[in-house]
């Protein structure tokens, strides 16, 4: 479903992608694995997880965006997850989720700014 | 407590989860949650839809509208005919798994919602119910 796939776009050396409202299992844990050939292949040093979109992180959901900002910054990019609602940001604390630390931005502005500051 | 109306819907696979979640959301924004408690009652949906998929393969979700001395509700109702759970006690402890994940679906669902009922039995399967209260 068109509404459902993952759009990545690069901008410089920063890769942009964003997250559909409501994405079913084989979507998120397709992310990982298209991230990180996208990096690859582009050379990009930094992603930019546009969650905006995102109505329900659930345990999976966090676990796969934490992993993938893991491996992310194993293959020596930086990651910012960018435009979390405040509704998700509420469930996902009290649902006792973390992302594993990784850096955030209220929107895709102000993760654009963090990672072109870094180099 | 009167039923208003009750419906299901089937899990059988990872797809389910989503329909699950639709359901659910279209439920409770037109009992008139607010966004917030919208997001947390579908984020214990899917804490619980999949526990269903993980454990048993394969269950139901029943929901209905609550309506009590004037308050408004939603029930929702997860039912398996799976293994079943052994120390009901443990699965309620933060970070206790047995699927490699991350052992915060019961208790974080329980969080987010205002009751939380778990009945199971071994072999035989396990349902949890749980309700959340319009504000």
């Amino acid at each position: 479903m068109a509404d459902d796939s993952i759009a990545i776009v690069r901008v410089r050396d920063v890769l942009m992608i964003a997250m559909p409202a409501d994405p079913d299992d084989a979507t998120v844990s397709a992310l990982q694995e298209k991230v990180l050939q996208v990096i690859e292949q582009s050379e990009a040093k930094g992603v930019i997880l546009d969650i905006s979109a995102v109505e329900t992180l659930d345990s999976f959901f966090a676990r796969t965006v934490a992993e993938t900002v893991q491996m992310v910054g194993l293959m020596g990019g930086r990651t910012v997850i960018a435009g979390m609602r405040p509704s998700v940001a509420i469930t996902t604390t009290q649902l006792g989720l973390t992302l594993g630390g990784a850096m955030t931005a209220l929107d895709v502005d102000r993760a654009l700014d963090m990672l072109s500051n870094m180099h | 407590m009167s039923i208003k109306q009750q419906r299901e819907v089937q899990i059988r696979s990872d797809n389910d989860i989503v329909a699950t979640r639709r359901t659910v959301r279209a439920v409770a924004q037109s009992l008139g949650f607010g966004i917030t408690d919208v997001t947390r009652i579908v984020t214990a949906t899917s804490e619980l839809a999949r526990n269903v998929v993980l454990y048993a393969g394969s269950g139901v979700m029943r929901w209905r509208e609550l309506g009590m001395s004037g308050r408004v509700g939603v029930e929702l109702t997860l039912e398996d005919n799976g293994p079943g759970i052994a120390d009901i006690e443990q699965v309620m402890q933060e970070g206790y798994t047995t699927s490699g994940g991350l052992g915060l679906g019961l208790p974080g669902t329980k969080r987010l919602m205002d009751e939380f009922e778990i009945a199971s039995e071994i072999g035989k399967g396990t349902r949890i119910t749980v309700r959340k209260w319009r504000r």
